[in-house]
């Protein structure tokens, strides 16, 4: 491919070294030149959320954000976040409080989630509606889903 | 039948499909990858209506890595007409337009190329030059002919001219007689009319559209993955447009990121695919955008109502007409034009009205067609008559629950043939009623209203009551077929797979389903796998739609259980007393061990038998070996589920926004296999109910140009939109399956929009407004608080 | 979509309103214009690239001027298409005199069909404001050219 850039992107403690495109979308990055497809894509215009993934620990839309700008950063997806056994909080409140049914917006809504708890670890619960407010979900009504943030902060 | 004691069945049992999806280890379609695979990308019409004068595809033809370009007219040489599931006369609808654009957004030429990018830079690259034709927008206008006809072989745009239903409307005579409506209406203390718009939506599930397609010409074999409610449907239209015979097509609904019923329809993207796939040779995604998503997938709704309803003084309503016409878009898709059929059948709420008179128009415009959209025409019937039962009430004085109460359809009257011709199952609308506002605290609630009022804030309470038809349906009610497979196998381990061709999205049959044969086969529930989604390994299906996985495919899982039960309890009964004849009957499935009723003690372990069943030495007599049953099975009636919605909503007085403060909801589903999900249903349709009152709408200029074409300017519905929802149930199971179960998909968008307009209309009385068209855009609300009523 | 706006040229309203029909000035002040060929009395081919995200491309329309009013006033219709749609524009352009220059008020509505309803609507605006601002700052030099050469060509006679 014509006018590639060289980028190296720590992704889930990781080092990814590529040649991309200057236009590359990192959401695209991560999942076609990383395999990662955990992250969703759900528009194209940076409201959904979907495709939320942590950069340096903050959350961040990952189909906003060329791959090139990610250069340097460390990058978290869902994939980085817990393993069956070892489940982040955040995702066992997903399970234990039926916070999903499709799924597919749930890898962004739990970054939402981790980096809310990270930022505060006891919301009320119209602080976590406001935090979550950047992710859609058709499925769910969001009530599980405020009831899942809510089982992880209990946690801890 | 041996005898289980239910265990599983009602438990809030959390999903087994969540450990792979909270991990991202899900395989949607955008995650499928092929070797060597293509990728398309479509041109589409800038405008709403024109003829395509040419079409210059020689830059995007040149561009590397585009391997084809193709146009409307080239891929007509072989690619034929799409097929429809409804019995209406319905225009010739190519996937890619062939000389005539009809809306903006549908498909021109399509490009294939080798990465996503460069597909659609190709496809931008194309030049349409087209003669721009007036575009047909207002169905009122369109129904006169104006200002154009969309297809020049429907006169007056009329593509259902007139249906008739109600009370003396004879369909095998197809003659309607209007004696008892008129009479009803000469004879009333009062009528009131109102014209009601029930608004476009954008279903929008959160993963748009999607379709891999993978020919692989030296076994003549299709594979196509798509994000499809139905595979096997798929695979059936798909056969008979590509040509493939249908035993060499396999179709793969693998995880789908939503449907609400958006993804019944086959598209023409999904037939492109396949059919440039056998033309390549090669595997070939395509990825719907958002964008595309809003222009090009099916829209809800759309249906505008004319309904004048009559009464006594005392509360009674004795007549009702409503004249229905939906504005359906361009074309007819797969079940278009039955939607708004659903809304009349569905008319006559949960009451009993003497008379009504029912008509319905379909009209053509030129916008994106519609189709089934969760709830699919029957929030459309529930939201006119609770409207115009709530008018009565407001009209008379009275408490709109009493209204209710005082026209529901009795608990000893069922099973109640109603006047537009269903014939609900079973119901107990006054236990639900009373239910729900014991739980609102009714009364407590209009004495905070009041209060509320008196301090000068516009509070207002809505309370709507509601029936819709589910469990689809024998199959008399369906082009497809009615009925429901499933197939079930006790592995040589002792494990259970199952099969079924409910093809979930999201409702989390994997769980309920393995509820039931776990309690079936007195196994734990980690023993049963659940397969679906595929053709080749479910043989046969219908789908997910119409709130009938539990209902149809539920019931038809647990007969094919029966069947292997029963010949799994003959090999036990032969190992357990192998000389003598036993009635496998009496044999009882627990804990992971069979044993004659009578003799607990003396047991098998249904893994043991399960091996037995598979080397049968000495095979018992009359039995075969093996142990794997399937089923079809369709109901003798649609189940009619039903409930209660209460809100209470707040409007500001300087600035009209609305806020939703509290909404309390009872609902009747028959029997609940996993409270968890029945609650995780209604929440969802709660949401789409909510998000379509509030603040949902699909919008075109007068142009055709569609405005709402992101998440920019089409407001979705998000986490602070909503108040904390209190759900309460009553049971009352339906008897048309085994398991009294109704279904529950799609109940929650029908009770919530007339039950917030309701309350808006409630909150802003002291301006006169007796209705208030959806969405409650806050400019529309300051309008009436500013303007004294005229909305 | 409604543009309005005014621009105040520091010239007589005569010289403003010749400018403002001479097809070599009008060339010259279109921002990205490529092409720009009379097709007929007030009525122009032209090719403009503009070089805005979400309504950027190659736009090849028709630009015509109708119901002209000497020194008064006169209307502009334009249409285009290009990669990301169709826009179609219809403006009003009015002179007044103001002290010893010409204030030129403008009044108009942009129609956009295609990507650039969808995605640019937001950026129409903005992009339509900047591309009738770049306008009559050039027009503006090109008033002044024209009254240059005109001075010369009085000064040379």
């Amino acid at each position: 491919m014509a006018n590639e850039t060289p980028v190296s992107i720590k992704v889930n403690g990781k080092e990814e070294q590529r040649d991309v495109e200057p236009r590359l979308l990192l959401a695209h990055f991560l999942r076609e030149d990383l395999g990662l497809t955990g992250t969703h894509i759900g528009c194209d215009t940076t409201q959904c959320g979907a495709c939320t993934v942590l950069i340096d620990g903050k959350s961040v839309k990952a189909c906003t954000v060329f791959a090139v700008q990610a250069d340097g950063s460390e990058v978290t997806t869902i994939e980085g976040v817990g393993a069956e056994g070892e489940l982040h909080p955040v995702q066992e409140g997903f399970w234990e409080e039926h916070g999903l049914q499709c799924g597919y917006c749930t890898p962004g809504m739990i970054m939402s989630g981790i980096h809310l708890l990270n930022e505060n670890k006891n919301p009320s619960e119209q602080e976590i509606r406001e935090g979550i407010s950047g992710n859609f979900c058709r499925c769910t009504g969001y009530q599980h889903i405020v009831n899942a943030i809510q089982y992880a902060a209990k946690k801890g | 039948m041996a005898v289980v004691t239910p265990k599983m069945i009602g438990e809030r049992i959390k999903r087994r499909e969540d450990p792979r999806l909270i991990q991202g280890l899900g395989t949607y379609v955008d995650d499928i990858k092929l070797p060597g695979m293509l990728h398309l990308a479509f041109k589409r019409s800038d405008i709403a209506h024109g003829i395509i004068k040419s079409i210059d595809v020689s830059e995007a033809q040149s561009m590397p890595g585009v391997e084809l370009v193709i146009t409307g007219a080239e891929l007509k040489e072989f690619l034929p007409p799409m097929p429809i599931g409804t019995p209406f006369p319905s225009p010739d609808h190519y996937s890619v337009a062939v000389d005539r654009v009809r809306y903006q957004g549908e498909p021109v030429a399509v490009v294939v190329a080798a990465d996503r990018y460069l597909a659609r830079d190709a496809a931008d690259a194309i030049v349409v030059d087209y003669e721009v034709l007036p575009a047909v927008i207002d169905p009122e206008v369109a129904m006169q002919g104006q200002p154009a006809l969309v297809h020049e072989a429907f006169e007056n745009n009329l593509a259902v001219p007139y249906v008739p239903g109600g009370t003396g409307f004879d369909a095998e005579a197809g003659t309607v007689d209007n004696s008892a409506v008129d009479k009803a209406f000469a004879e009333a203390d009062f009528t009131l009319s109102q014209r009601m718009m029930n608004q476009r939506l954008a279903p929008t599930a959160m993963e748009a559209r999607g379709v891999v397609a993978h020919y692989e010409p030296g076994k003549d074999t299709l594979t196509i993955w798509s994000s499809t409610q139905n595979p096997h449907i798929l695979k059936t239209f798909v056969a008979a447009l590509t040509g493939i015979p249908d035993n060499q097509v396999r179709a793969i609904a693998p995880e789908v990121g939503g449907g609400f019923g958006c993804k019944i329809n086959i598209y023409g993207e999904d037939y492109v695919a396949a059919a440039l796939s056998k033309q390549l040779g090669k595997p070939l995604k395509w990825i719907e955008d958002r964008s595309e998503a809003f222009q090009a997938t099916i829209h809800g709704r759309g249906i505008l109502a004319y309904v004048d309803i009559c009464g006594k003084n005392d509360g009674k309503v004795t007549g009702l007409k409503i004249k229905l016409i939906a504005d359906i878009g361009a074309y007819n898709m797969i079940l278009t034009a039955a939607i708004p059929t659903l809304t009349m059948l569905m008319l006559n709420g949960t009451y009993d009205i003497p008379a009504i008179r029912a008509e319905l128009t379909e009209v053509f415009t030129n916008k994106m067609p519609t189709d089934a959209y969760r709830g699919a025409g029957r929030p459309e019937g529930t939201y006119f008559v609770e409207r115009a039962m709530d008018m009565v009430a407001r009209h008379l004085g009275m408490d709109p629950a009493e209204v209710k109460r005082k026209n529901f359809i009795k608990a000893d009257q069922f099973p109640f043939a109603t006047q537009m011709g269903a014939v609900y199952d079973s119901g107990d609308y006054e236990k639900t009623l009373d239910l729900a506002l014991k739980n609102a605290n009714w009364e407590g609630l209009k004495a905070e209203r009041d209060r509320a009022k008196s301090e000068g804030r516009l509070v207002g309470l809505g309370v709507s009551f509601y029936v819709e038809v589910c469990g689809l349906g024998p199959s008399a009610s369906l082009p497809t077929g009615g009925w429901e497979y499933s197939s079930v196998t006790v592995e040589r381990s002792g494990k259970v797979t199952a099969t079924t061709g409910s093809s979930p999205h999201g409702q989390g049959n994997e769980t309920t389903f393995s509820q039931m044969l776990a309690d079936q086969f007195g196994i734990p529930m980690s023993d049963v796998t659940i397969l679906h989604g595929d053709t080749g390994v479910v043989k046969q299906g219908i789908g997910t739609f119409g709130s009938r996985s539990q209902a149809v495919g539920g019931t038809v899982l647990m007969k094919a259980g029966d069947k292997v039960k029963d010949k799994m309890a003959r090999f036990a009964a032969a190992m357990l007393n192998p000389n003598e004849e036993t009635d496998a009957s009496e044999m009882v499935f627990q804990d992971g061990t069979i044993y004659f009723r009578d003799a607990p003690g003396n047991s098998v372990t249904f893994a043991d038998v399960a091996a037995y069943a598979y080397v049968p030495v000495p095979l018992p007599e009359g039995l075969d070996p093996g142990l794997s049953e399937q089923a079809f099975w369709e109901p003798s009636n649609n189940t009619y589920p039903y409930g209660c919605h209460i809100s209470m909503i707040e409007i500001d007085r300087d600035t009209g926004e609305p806020k939703l403060l509290k909404l309390i909801a009872v609902d009747d589903c028959g029997t609940v296999v996993n409270p968890l999900i029945v609650e995780g249903q209604i929440h969802g349709g709660l949401a789409q109910g909510i998000g379509q009152a509030m603040i949902e709408e699909v919008v075109y200029d007068d142009d055709g140009q569609l405005i709402t074409g992101s998440f920019m300017d089409y407001a979705m519905p998000r986490a602070t939109d909503f108040p904390r929802f209190e759900l309460d149930k009553t049971v009352t199971p339906t008897p048309v399956n085994p398991l009294g179960a109704k279904g529950v998909g799609e109940a929650g968008t029908l009770g919530s929009t007339p039950c917030i307009v309701n309350a808006a209309v409630d909150a802003l009385s002291e301006f006169g407004v007796t209705h208030i068209d959806m969405m409650l855009r806050p400019e529309k609300l300051w309008r009436i608080i500013n303007q004294g009523g005229k909305s | 979509m409604e543009v309005s706006g005014d621009h105040k040229f520091e010239a007589p309203r005569t010289a403003v309103w010749a400018a403002l029909l001479d097809p070599a000035a009008l060339k010259a002040s279109m921002p990205g214009c490529e092409k720009f060929e009379e097709v007929g009395t007030n009525s122009y081919d032209l090719t403009i690239r503009i070089g805005i995200a979400a309504i950027k491309g190659t736009y090849t329309g028709n630009v015509q001027v109708v119901e002209p009013v000497e020194n008064e006033s006169y209307r502009l219709v334009v249409s285009g298409t290009g990669k990301p749609g169709r826009v179609q524009g219809d403006a009003k352009l009015m002179l007044s005199d103001e002290g010893e220059g010409t204030r030129v008020t403008y009044t108009g509505e942009v129609k956009a069909q295609g990507a650039i309803s969808r995605l640019g609507s937001r950026l129409l605006g903005g992009a339509a404001r900047l591309m009738i601002g770049q306008f009559m700052k050039a027009m503006e030099e090109q008033v002044a050219r024209r009254e240059e050469a005109q001075d010369a060509k009085e000064k040379g006679a």
